[in-house]
């Protein structure tokens, strides 16, 4: 925590981080991740990580939050090269480490280490802890055996653990004490950059804040750079000096992580903050709670990525007075429908709805039953509506979606937002509401959940 | 555990020792554990010299057959093209083989050229390089060989060295020991050593053979305790760990003596047998032998007469630990045809043990690279292996063997051990897809650990990350499957054998005898078919019992507690 907040502020365009400053040491720009399907035929691309620029400056700790699945550990994976960047660069001291290959690669993954998630299953059980620690260096040729052994040992106090162990197994340790084996191997090769994958997430808590402190103090002790991926806020909010927010592959917001947490700036970091358990019960607070789940990341939204969920969304103008639970329900049928337009309508579907028969996706009647049953939908909405409807029943869905969006549609479901500066400090949040035509996300969030 | 640890400038002066200065300050132990070592050479040293001419025999076949690789593909190209490029491919793929051991050499050497000049290339170039010079000498050395009379000057030597040596007569040999001679007609016994009996001279042979064998082991066991009281830098090592939880596996330590038994008595086969399969079985009437004729005079005989009449059937039988009629000792009686069980067991076990380890080593060796391989890389390798392995098991596996073994039937492969090495290829190739389908799964599971993605991330080679990251854990069960397999591969051969398809002719097998004594079991020849027979289930229990306690001694935590049954069973493979 106490470690001072010393960046340089980050470029003011989106996709121009061209920070010629030496405090940088990886500039992250444009990167994307796709996964693509085991098959032959190809196919829509898993988009773990779609577009994605930052920057990370020598000696600090950058911390990556998100929910489950929304491409953190993808982006810590891919800048080690774990896994193959789709496109963009990670240039590491100016070197573009997306193109190294053979002996290049080799030589550079000295610098950049990793700590894995599961202490269970990230030390090799048929070995011992000094096989384990000195592997990396074995790898390496670093200097001879005897001064490998003698390096493990050290390393081994350092990280907290007796020389003795060098012989034992991983199985005869804690799952802390692993832990600290599996940091004693990260620093073997002395690396400048280390990418913490939520380290601590599956240790006990007493266990947490020590393998924090020993975190903290090498990072003191070597002088390392940290890419700290966590979905523990308040770990997040000791630990590190900046903050970057994802959701479905894109990074929401950046910023110094006390700003960044009294004065978020993006719904999605308001929704995320807005989850911590509050210690003090007779604190009043209001959770945002947010509806639906993420979308699938094969079929990423057009415009924001969070517009299907957010609190804070634009609506237009003529709809302004609907009330929330109404927009909730829309929103849901507006992913129905693009889901059905996804679903493969097999031979056998085809031929049931011939015949008037239950299909798998159900009649139209039936959702909008279930949906707007118990709502008073203004009749304006309801036209809409039954427009919709109509387009629907005839499984006509792309059509059905583009009437949705010219009557419930704004500029999140359209365009891909900017990043806006916040702050001097390099506080960057990527929402459309910052642009001078709407109001901010904290005021309609307020007025909207307040 | 370690004292040492706390002293710590002592330890590093210590471990930056090699092993002969450690020997030469304290040459004491070494010296006599050396001397013995010496002894028990000497020994038997015409024997161990016969071994390795057997070994230079077989490194010589598969070199022959390599060397013929090029142009058998050669012609059969130029048969399909136009004869002259035959000669282009039948040298190009005589090239790439001398690449493949340039590259293989130049891995097992620890000099290299990238260390050594500087020349401004990057490394990947210098290696090349130097791989394409050692091709080169290769290349030379080849040519060298076979088209000028060096190469067969360089043959008749070996040749010429080996026979005299591997003539030397042994402690175990039937020069020394013989339980060949007859009865005089005054009741003792002629030609036989210190005029003993032919059971007792021979006993007394066996006894020797198994007694030098457990002297053998014992002194290596021996040699291993002096290494580590004195000559160890470390107090311990894993390495102990896993010998302590051996020894007190007593159902593994069963399993390794039936087994040590089992190789020793193929080894020793000459010694153990009371005569040699050449003039038993393979040339019987090459050979003369003397015995005391009903009128109490000493006449000469065939052993191939002798055999006819000394058959055990229905009617007739020399039973186990006789005499037949020409004075010959049958400790374990006679074969229908009259030939000596014993030595048909002896040998046999030599065949079977060939047969066995080649099918399940080789196979093994593949289902385990396999499954390395598919589940470090995934994606289209998996496919291929997938796609191969099923066609290979939609097959029935004793269709294909069968099939298999006619087609080869007069390739050179079919020439050793009666068509045994054919066998061992075979089974190798139908059964390392059901290895590798029970090895996919554990070998799939442990790719997914994240000590495989970390020794990524430090930029450990694929190989050897699969090598110490994966394999380990596929160890176990490849072992226990493999013995289990074992069992099957010596009754698959029987069954071969049994059909006229198997190993027939000279070459001595358990199946066989088997099948031979199979309608004898009721009679007074029963030890026919019975006494292979309980071999058989003896050998594959010792195997699977060596297996079962090998896995248990490799696995770490197995020994965390006594008690944990169920814990250790899991652990062969989950991790």
């Amino acid at each position: 925590m106490s470690h001072e907040l010393s960046q340089e502020p980050i470029a003011t365009e989106t996709d121009v981080p061209t920070d010629s400053d030496g405090d940088v040491m990886i500039e992250v720009e444009g990167l994307k991740t796709y996964y693509e399907d085991g098959g032959l035929l190809g196919g829509t691309p898993v988009k773990a990580v779609d577009g994605v620029s930052f920057d990370i400056h020598r000696g600090e700790t950058l911390g990556l939050v998100g929910e489950s699945g929304c491409g953190k550990t993808t982006l810590g994976r891919t800048l080690l090269q774990l896994e193959d960047a789709t496109d963009g660069e990670v240039r590491f001291d100016g070197v573009d480490i997306t193109t190294l290959e053979g002996d290049d690669l080799h030589e550079w993954r000295r610098n950049a280490q990793m700590v894995f998630q599961d202490p269970e299953s990230s030390l090799n059980d048929r070995m011992t802890i000094g096989e384990i620690v000195r592997e990396p260096l074995d790898v390496h040729e670093w200097e001879t055996p005897q001064a490998r052994r003698q390096r493990v040992k050290e390393l081994l106090d350092t990280v907290g653990l007796q020389r003795e162990h060098y012989y034992r197994y991983p199985h005869q340790f804690s799952g802390g004490q692993r832990q600290r084996i599996s940091i004693a191997r990260t620093l073997a090769l002395e690396p400048d950059f280390v990418v913490l994958d939520e380290p601590v997430s599956a240790l006990d808590v007493s266990v947490q804040a020590e393998i924090i402190n020993l975190l903290e103090d090498l990072q003191d002790e070597f002088g390392l750079t940290y890419l700290f991926i966590a979905h523990d806020l308040s770990v997040v909010h000791h630990l590190c000096d900046r903050v970057a927010v994802m959701y479905l592959g894109n990074v929401m917001e950046i910023g110094p992580t006390e700003e960044l947490f009294t004065e978020p700036s993006n719904p999605y970091t308001h929704a995320l903050l807005s989850a911590i358990p509050e210690p003090d019960p007779t604190v009043e607070r209001d959770r945002i709670t947010l509806h639906g789940t993420p979308p699938n990341p094969r079929y990423p939204p057009a415009g924001c990525p969070f517009s299907t969920r957010c609190p804070a969304r634009i609506r237009p103008a003529e709809y302004r007075d609907l009330d929330d639970e109404l927009w909730n329900r829309l929103n849901t049928l507006r992913e129905l429908l693009s889901e059905r337009q996804r679903a493969d309508r097999s031979v056998r579907d085809r031929l049931r709805a011939a015949v008037g028969k239950d299909t798998r996706f159900g009649t139209v009647e039936e959702t909008y039953d279930e949906l707007f049953g118990d709502l008073e939908v203004p009749a304006r909405v309801q036209s809409v509506l039954d427009e919709i409807a109509t387009l629907a029943r005839d499984h006509n869905e792309s059509e059905a979606i583009a009437v949705f969006n010219e009557a419930f549609g704004s500029v999140c479901d359209d365009e891909p937002p900017a990043y806006h500066d916040m702050s001097d400090g390099g506080h960057q949040s990527y929402c459309h509401r910052h642009t001078d035509e709407y109001r901010s996300p904290d005021a309609v969030i307020e007025n909207r959940h307040g | 555990m370690s004292v040492s640890e706390s002293f710590e400038p002592t330890e590093t002066t210590d471990e930056s020792r090699p092993l002969r200065e450690r020997v030469a300050d304290n040459p004491g132990p070494a010296r006599f554990w050396l001397l013995g070592t010496a002894v028990l050479i000497a020994l038997e040293f015409g024997r161990y010299i016969g071994w390795v001419y057997q070994l230079v025999g077989a490194v010589k076949y598969v070199i022959g057959l390599v060397g013929l690789i090029p142009s058998w593909i050669g012609d059969s190209v130029g048969e399909a093209t136009v004869p002259i490029v035959s000669y282009f491919v039948s040298d190009t793929i005589t090239l790439v083989l001398l690449f493949g051991i340039a590259v293989l050499v130049t891995r097992f050497t620890s000099w290299s050229a990238v260390d050594q000049f500087d020349i401004g290339l990057s490394d990947r170039i210098v290696r090349f390089l130097e791989r394409a010079v050692v091709t080169a000498i290769l290349a030379t050395l080849a040519v060298l060989l076979a088209f000028t009379p060096v190469g067969g000057l360089v043959n008749g030597t070996i040749d010429g060295v080996f026979n005299t040596l591997s003539s030397i007569p042994t402690l175990t040999s039937h020069e020394v020991i013989s339980n060949q001679g007859h009865r005089t007609p005054g009741g003792g016994w002629d030609g036989t050593f210190l005029g003993l009996s032919p059971a007792v001279a021979w006993g007394l042979r066996t006894l020797l053979v198994y007694t030098y064998a457990l002297t053998v082991i014992v002194w290596s066991w021996k040699g291993y305790t002096i290494f580590r009281d004195h000559y160890r830098q470390a107090d311990w090592t894993p390495r102990d760990d896993t010998l302590r939880r051996f020894r007190s596996h007593y159902w593994g330590l069963f399993g390794l003596i039936v087994v040590l038994m089992f190789i020793v008595t193929a080894l020793w086969a000459p010694a153990v047998s009371p005569t040699t399969a050449d003039q038993n079985i393979a040339s019987p009437y090459e050979y003369e032998i003397e015995y005391l004729n009903d009128d109490g005079e000493v006449a000469t005989v065939t052993p191939g007469a002798a055999n006819l009449g000394s058959i055990s059937t229905n009617q007739n039988t020399v039973g186990p630990m006789s005499y037949d009629d020409y004075d010959r000792w049958a400790p374990l009686g006679t074969t229908p045809s009259g030939q000596n069980l014993l030595t048909h067991i002896a040998y046999g076990a030599q065949t079977s043990l060939v047969i066995g380890l080649l099918a399940i080593g080789l196979g093994g060796l593949i289902a385990v690279t396999m499954s390395m391989l598919t589940a470090y890389y995934k994606g289209i390798v998996d496919i291929l292996t997938v796609l191969t392995s099923d066609t290979i098991i939609s097959i029935p596996a004793f269709l294909l063997v069968m099939m298999l073994s006619v087609i080869f039937g007069d390739h050179p492969l079919a020439e050793p051990l009666n068509g045994g090495l054919l066998l061992g290829l075979i089974f190798a190739f139908v059964y390392w897809p059901g290895m590798w389908r029970t090895i996919r799964g554990p070998s799939l599971q442990v790719a997914e650990e994240e000590w495989v993605d970390a020794a990524r991330s430090y930029g450990q080679t694929p190989a050897n990350t699969m090598r110490k990251h994966m394999a380990p854990y596929i160890a176990g069960y490849i072992m226990i499957y493999g013995s289990l397999l074992l069992g099957g591969i010596i009754i698959s051969t029987a069954a071969l054998s049994f059909l006229g398809l198997g190993i027939e002719g000279s070459t001595p097998e358990w199946g066989r005898l088997i099948s031979d004594g199979r309608q004898l079991v009721s009679t007074p020849s029963w030890h026919v078919a019975t006494i292979p027979g309980l071999m058989i289930v003896l050998v594959v229990t010792g195997f699977n019992a060596l297996g079962d306690g090998l896995r248990d001694a490799i696995d770490p935590e197995a020994d965390t507690g006594g008690a944990d049954d169920t814990g250790t069973a899991a652990a062969g493979g989950g991790g």
